[in-house]
């Protein structure tokens, strides 16, 4: 029924642009089929007259004639192209226009709970182009998909396995702020790795509160709508993707040699009045020493083999794909292995009833190491790693000379940690069709999440911390989500102007989650890694926790003359992670489209295909608010006395009975522009997305006795986000040589309008002494706060004229010339926690990528770029690396140091002890996170169809391609791509990965 | 078509149907604590929670015995630099409100206050045994009042909570002045030695729990820090009275084979138990021997360097005195376990030798099963003899003091010592006898106000040091936490 009814309102198009009319006999029909795209006239276009065994083609010119009757129907098609079917009104010579398929226009955009063709979407919805997942070296569609919508963040952690992070229009919260993911119709907290790029038809985020309220308490901070692929009607087709690469760290920050590492060391225990060590009183002999960050990391392969079968008739149809994956990770002993299946049919069983089933499997290993980046860092460079007869040294002697950093690339190498998932995501469906137009859909889905976790660490002398028995720690974890969602779906047309869509029905969701783990000292032996070998103390610990969620939704589309679009959606939510007050919340949201270039006035504004404005009004939810918040609880654990075992119970965390979701408001508004005979393409979207009761900590003072780290939440602060997405599309040039730009730039501005009251969240501590951001209303998310600095006491004077830091005369352990000048911002002449304010913002005012893509003959080139711009990063590595105030290797940085008057005037001295605190949270550490990253650059080849045809294959494509190619940014760390709110502490940096590979078709 | 319509709509309305029960999920891992305090089980359950702080790193896991850093005893050594960077910075006097070693000296005991404040609350209305009943209340108060002494110790005034705050109450206290703390807490230790029973009376796993004991010398200590010197003589006859006596050796007080030993009033329980982790704070292993063990070597489990012993402290052991190859490791000491020591191994060229405990007993840093004292007998002795020195009993004041000498092989105290000297005799005493206990910095701080313990500091060149560092400043984030907090002067 839709195809008819697409041509329909494509007929009428035509028949108004192009009247043509004769008033001639039925029988001979001529005409001429064109592109819609360009105009081109388009050969070899099958005519079939419906019903009947005539056929034809159309010529070089475009140019076909066939024997018809008035009220036959014509149908169009050629591969590429949607088919149109023209109905014989009498005319004799007939002017048709194909759609390319890819016309956006006419893409189906997945909703939830239903699809829609993006021509009809009235809310803000964006579709990625999943195309060109297969040339990508990446194992992880989240990383794939960076940098191609707009408003869509994506921050991607570089370690292998790891998931990437995506916030869609900003921090929607200080809490949890992930989108919710729906993998093929089922709400999912598997991570995105559990797919095969490869597999991913369709990757669709909804991203105003118009679109996602149909997800409801879910639905605040965007959804992300995942379809695998599908059969396709027709001959059998199978195809074969593989890529092979090479990674290593795209930029390692520079430390101390040796040498340069003993002289800091001497200087700054002579200025902290320690004793100097006697082996370092010749720096110079020492030379480079030991590089502790190139021994941790490597160049490190990575293969990827995929193989999908897929066909179908128009009663069945199959996609079936497995894929390996095998990467090993740039830091030693690291890597990730994925076995996938997926395995989707769907069968018109009888002419009423039509089953469907979506299944993927996953299996995944994670060595992760027991790397540390930062200890590494660290790492004593006049340390040799191994001694002479091939053990690995140890840190010796006076920990002021030495450090006391465990030897980082012994116990990275010694120990083990490993991870293996399994993984299955299904779902079946049962669709009925009642009456017409009426459609009942069943569907259950299952996720079953096992994971197992297991470390070991032999024995080994380490120092200072030596592992005296070996260990062996085991965890198994299991998660099962059950869902079972059931919905009436109504779709009619009244009269010819009227196209109505309803949608009613419920979802019932929930989740168990438990583990059991054990531990056991003391092993014979490195072989026997099993609990039972041990014969040491056992411990055994486990924990279950549960879920549910019960749901009524609704949605009404409306279109009037496919000018006049109306989406009305209605979703009410029981949770059980709701108190018992407020156990259900109900989530509206409405939004409009007007085609203004379906209207009359408009048919002469030629150079425009197609013009949509929409608006939009919703009411979303963030239910992650952690499963027992409501609840009076009291933990169990343990005392002794004379050594005997007693358990105890203890209140931990006040309770908040009225606990409730998060709220989101968002009001969007959008224009969708077509232009130029579809050679550009251009959408912009304005929101306001206004959360309220957002959770935050209760400010639990400790002395109420509860915990003051582990505090309830209440549903009391406010925050805004509100931006301007804009993303163009362009066919630069078309034929022979084609150039096609994307380019998308989203700006967001973050706010926290209120907290509970006016003291403000302190955030970011990292098991550190300070915090370094801070949750304050007026103020962004995570803003970072602390000191301001402002250069260094050149001399007595200066550190005499100015408020006072550490009092005292003596240089040793008082302020000094060399030390940083905090600026006493309070004019208290004293320099103390009054004197922090905001000293930066995580959050970057624009996201931005462009790609451009290149077609020559057969040759393809993508080029894409993508970066952040206004955000600033705090480089907490810096905290101890470029303290000068421990026997911790520092960077290479640290050279430029004051060492006496007008010496440096940004580098504090090396002093043990740090006695003027120059490593306070302070503007010190606070750099510019901006960067342009030229993500990948990817050159392909696909073979000629005609030498390809004799040795029996469709397509044939191989490419070079490069990920994480360069990047233009002032930052100091290793890479700019750090968490979302914007510290840098150890984290594993970037990967550059070269890769060639292979696409086949047959 | 109309019977298949029929059952699917009937589909729908079970589907569309009750779900109330569907969404009650209780947690599975803990008690519902509207439902607790019935049986005598949750009764002793909620009383042995009020215990568990004080295992806590914040407390005497760590905390407690590091004051003897900053009262000069011994410097941080660890492993340098930002390791006890915090602990650094309080032995230079230059601690402010952020330091994390404050921050959890006043975290530490307000959550096992709510544990008594609870059992306070709820044990006395309970329908179980009366001679249970009473010695869990007396529990409670107890430790409500260790806890509180801790505090007050250290900040001066504190908010003083009592009973158990819900969410609706104000959970912004201002600070109750120092004297009505102290009040609650001799109100609360004499409710504790009228409600325990003697520490003879518990029995197996109930060994080691406060007693009456426990509860008397801690209100003589109390008093002893206040300057009643008259109510202190008593309490510690009636300890004496109850047949508390030295162990005849010294390290029996610190080998875990000996728990709860005839000297000890109280002290804090350790299994070694690695059920949870080291750093956890219901972690059941002590930290004083791996934290204190020489760095880098294998005299111990661990072995993290802390507590390094200055050369000032060691010059204060008279010759013969037992106790210094008991409490020290010094190049050319016996040899600890078949380890020898070295004196590179410390910035000082000292290690705490009295809390190590060997890898035979201990075989990990994270098993250690050593108990920290709290309060033993020859604190009460000592107490005595400085009251009754303070009374003008200096000749009475000799036998107690005598007692604790003996044991540690040193002849009996000069005779007829002024009344100045004596006091400096006890304290030197007291320093050298409860070494590394986290006692010293209490000795300091309250001895002619303070002024003794800031005229040793200068003596040995800390002269950061002032009088208003005989009160820790109030946590910044606990101030950031509740507006009403006020700052002690001079932070």
């Amino acid at each position: 029924m839709t195809s008819t009814y697409k041509s329909y309102i494509f007929l009428s198009c035509i028949l108004l642009l192009f009247p043509f009319f004769s008033q001639a006999q039925a029988g001979l029909i001529k005409g001429q089929v064109h592109s819609k795209d360009d105009n081109t006239a388009l050969p070899g276009v099958s005519v079939l007259v419906r019903g009947t065994g005539k056929g034809a083609n159309t010529d070089a010119n475009g140019n076909f004639e066939i024997q018809a009757s008035a009220g036959d129907v014509l149908v169009l098609s050629s591969v590429g192209y949607d088919t149109a079917e023209v109905v014989i009104t009498g005319n004799t010579y007939i002017e048709a226009f194909l759609n390319n398929v890819d016309n956006a226009l006419q893409e189906v955009v997945v909703v939830g709970y239903g699809t829609v063709k993006k021509k009809d979407l009235t809310g803000a919805v964006s579709s990625v182009d999943t195309k060109d997942f297969a040339s990508l070296p990446v194992p992880n569609a989240g990383e794939a998909i960076e940098g191609k919508a707009a408003g869509v963040q994506v921050i991607s952690s570089g370690s292998p396995g790891s998931n990437v992070t995506l916030r869609i229009r900003g921090v929607g919260t200080i809490n949890d702020a992930d989108p919710l993911i729906v993998i093929d119709g089922v709400p999912t907290d598997a991570p995105l790795n559990n797919l095969n790029p490869d597999d991913i038809a369709s990757f669709d985020v909804l991203k105003d509160a118009s679109a996602g309220a149909i997800y409801g308490s879910r639905g605040a901070n965007g959804v992300i709508l995942i379809t695998t692929k599908k059969g396709a009607n027709g001959k059998g087709h199978l195809s074969f993707n593989f890529f092979t690469g090479w990674q290593n760290a795209a930029r390692v920050v520079k430390m101390l040699n040796a040498q340069q590492f003993a002289s800091l060391n001497n200087e700054m225990l002579t200025n902290g009045n320690q004793a100097i060590n006697p082996a370092f009183a010749n720096p110079d002999t020492l030379g480079v020493g030991t590089n502790w960050l190139d021994a941790l990391f490597r160049t490190a392969p990575m293969q990827n083999y995929s193989l999908a079968y897929s066909g179908g008739s128009d009663k069945y149809n199959y996609y079936v794909s497995g894929s390996v994956l095998d990467q090993k990770g740039i830091v030693i002993n690291t890597g990730y292995k994925r076995y996938t299946v997926q395995f989707n049919s769907q069968a018109k069983v009888l002419d009423w009833l039509n089953f469907g089933n979506n299944l993927t499997l996953t299996a995944d290993e994670k060595p992760s190491g027991s790397y540390d980046i930062r200890s590494t860092m660290a790492a004593n460079p006049v340390q040799p790693v191994y001694n002479k007869d091939g053990t690995y040294s140890n840190v010796t002697g006076n920990s002021l000379w030495y450090g006391d950093i465990t030897n980082q690339i012994g116990t990275s190498n010694i120990n083990q940690n490993n991870t293996k998932g399994y993984n299955v995501l299904g779902s079946i469906y049962a669709e009925i069709s009642l009456l017409p137009g009426l459609k009942f859909k069943s569907t259950a889905g299952l996720q079953a999440e096992f994971f197992d976790s297991k470390s070991w660490a032999p024995v080994y002398n380490f120092q200072p911390n030596p592992q005296t028995q070996a260990y062996l720690s085991e965890q198994f974890n299991k998660s099962l989500t059950y869902l079972w969602d059931n919905y009436f779906t109504y779709d009619k047309i009244i009269g010819s102007d009227h196209h109505l869509t309803l949608l009613a029905g419920t979802s019932a969701q929930n989740n168990k989650f438990d583990y059991l783990s054990g531990n056991k000292t003391n092993f014979p032996s490195s072989i026997t890694q099993q609990l039972n070998s041990g014969t040491g103390t056992a411990n055994v610990g486990g924990d279950a926790s549960e879920w549910a969620l019960f749901s009524y939704m609704g949605r009404v589309n409306y279109a009037y003359l496919d000018k006049y679009l109306v989406t009305a959606t209605l979703r009410r939510d029981g949770s059980s992670r709701f108190g018992q007050n407020n156990k259900y919340g109900t989530f509206p949201s409405a939004s409009a489209a007007w085609r203004v270039s379906k209207e009359n006035f408009f048919k002469h504004v030629n150079f425009i295909n197609d013009l949509k404005l929409r608006a939009g009004y919703g009411v979303t939810g963030n239910q992650n608010i952690g499963n027992y918040s409501f609840a009076s609880a009291l933990q169990i654990a343990q005392y002794n006395f004379n050594g005997n075992v007693v358990s105890t119970v203890y209140p931990l965390v006040l309770p908040n009975p009225g606990v409730q979701w998060e709220q989101v408001e968002q009001s969007n508004i959008g224009i969708d522009a077509t232009l130029f005979h579809n050679r550009i393409n251009l959408t912009v979207d304005a929101y306001i997305k206004n959360t309220s009761k957002m959770l935050v900590p209760a400010v639990v003072p400790v002395t109420t006795g509860y915990s003051s780290t582990i505090v309830p939440s209440i549903n009391a602060a406010k925050m805004q986000n509100q931006g301007i997405e804009i993303t163009l599309s362009t066919k630069n040039l078309v034929g022979a040589f084609s150039w096609n730009t994307d380019f998308n730039i989203s700006f967001n501005e973050n706010k926290i309008r209120s907290l509970n009251d006016s003291t403000p969240l302190f955030v970011d501590n990292y098991g550190l002494n300070a915090n370094f951001g801070i949750d304050q209303a007026g103020h962004p998310a995570n803003e970072f706060y602390g000191y301001v600095t402002n250069g260094i006491f050149q001399i007595q004077k200066d550190v005499d004229n100015h408020a006072v830091q550490q009092a005292g005369t003596d240089a040793h352990n008082s302020t000094s010339p060399g030390d940083i000048r905090f600026i006493d911002l309070n004019n208290d002449g004293v320099i103390n926690a009054g004197d922090r304010t905001y000293i930066g913002n995580p959050n970057p005012k624009f996201i931005f990528a462009m790609n451009n893509s290149f077609a020559y003959k057969g040759f393809d080139l993508n080029v894409f770029l993508q970066g952040v711009s206004g955000n600033k990063i705090f480089n907490a590595n810096n905290i101890y690396q470029e303290s000068m105030s421990t026997a911790e290797n520092q960077t290479a940085r640290t050279l430029d140091r004051w060492e006496g008057e007008g010496t440096s005037n940004y580098m504090p001295r090396a002093i043990y002890g740090d006695p003027n605190q120059n490593s306070r949270v302070s503007t010190r550490y606070i750099e510019d996170g901006s960067y342009m990253r030229i993500k990948n650059i990817t050159l392909g080849y696909t073979f000629p169809k005609q030498i390809i045809q004799r040795i029996r294959l469709s397509s044939l494509r191989l490419y070079a391609s490069c990920q994480n190619v360069y990047t233009f940014t002032n930052y100091s760390g290793f890479d700019p791509e750090v968490g979302v709110n914007g510290v840098d502490y150890s984290v594993y940096p970037v990967t550059r990965t070269i890769s060639v590979g292979i696409n086949l078709n047959l | 078509m109309k019977i298949i319509q029929i059952i699917f709509f009937l589909l729908i309305a079970l589907s569309f149907g009750s779900c109330k029960k569907y969404l009650d999920k209780a947690p599975l891992d803990t008690i519902n604590s509207s439902n607790f305090f019935q049986t005598a089980e949750d009764a002793i359950n909620a009383i042995n929670g009020a215990y568990q702080p004080l295992q806590r790193p914040k407390l005497y896991n760590l905390r407690m015995w590091t004051s003897d850093i900053f009262a000069g005893n011994s410097v941080v050594g660890a492993g340098g630099g930002t390791d006890g960077i915090e602990t650094v910075e309080e032995a230079n006097f230059t601690t402010d409100a952020s330091n994390a070693g404050v921050l959890d000296l006043y975290r530490g005991p307000y959550p096992g206050i709510l544990s008594c404040n609870l059992v306070i609350k709820n044990v006395p209305g309970m329908n179980i045994d009366t001679t249970l009943r009473n010695r869990i209340v007396g529990e409670a108060k107890f430790l409500r009042a260790n806890y509180y002494f801790i505090l007050v110790r250290y900040f001066g005034d504190i908010p003083l909570i009592i009973v158990p705050q819900t969410p609706s109450d104000n959970l912004y206290p201002a600070r109750t002045a120092k004297a009505d703390v102290y009040n609650q807490i001799i109100a609360d230790l004499k409710d504790a030695i009228s409600l325990l029973p003697p520490k003879e009376n518990y029995k197996g796993s109930d060994f080691g729990r406060a007693s009456k004991g426990a509860a008397t010398g801690t209100l003589a200590k109390v008093y002893l820090t206040l300057g009643n010197y008259a109510d202190v003589v008593p309490l510690c006859q009636q300890v004496t009275a109850m047949g508390y006596t030295l162990n005849t050796n010294y390290a029996d007080n610190f080998d875990p084979a000996h728990k709860n030993s005839s000297e000890s009033l109280f002290e804090v329980q350790y299994s070694g138990n690695t059920t949870f982790g080291f750093f956890d704070d219901l972690n059941q292993a002590s930290w004083a021997s791996p934290f204190m063990g020489p760095r880098n070597t294998n005299f111990v489990g661990g072995a993290y360097g802390w507590n390094q012993p200055t050369q000032e402290f060691v010059d204060n052991y008279e010759g013969g005195d037992v106790r210094k190859d008991l409490t020290i490791l010094y190049q050319g000491c016996p040899d600890f376990n078949g380890n020898v020591y070295n004196s590179s191994y410390s910035t000082t060229g000292y290690n705490v030798r009295k809390f190590l405990v060997p890898t035979s007993v201990s075989p990990q840093y994270n098993t250690s099963p050593q108990d920290f004292p709290v309060l033993r007998y020859a604190d009460v002795l000592l107490m005595e003899s400085e009251v009754l020195n303070e009374l003008g009993e200096t000749g009475q004041a000799e036998a107690p003091l005598n007692l604790v000498r003996g044991r540690a092989g040193l002849p009996p105290i000069q005779t007829g010592l002024s009344k100045d000297n004596f006091r400096n005799a006890v304290l030197h005493e007291r320093r050298v006898e409860l070494a590394f206990e986290g006692q010293r910095w209490f000795d300091m701080i309250r001895i002619n106000n303070g002024q003794y313990g800031l005229d040793f500091l200068h003596s040995i060149g800390k002269t950061n040091a002032t009088s208003k560092n005989l009160l820790m400043p109030i946590p910044q984030v606990e101030r950031d936490a509740n507006p009403n907090l006020t700052q002690n002067p001079g932070y």
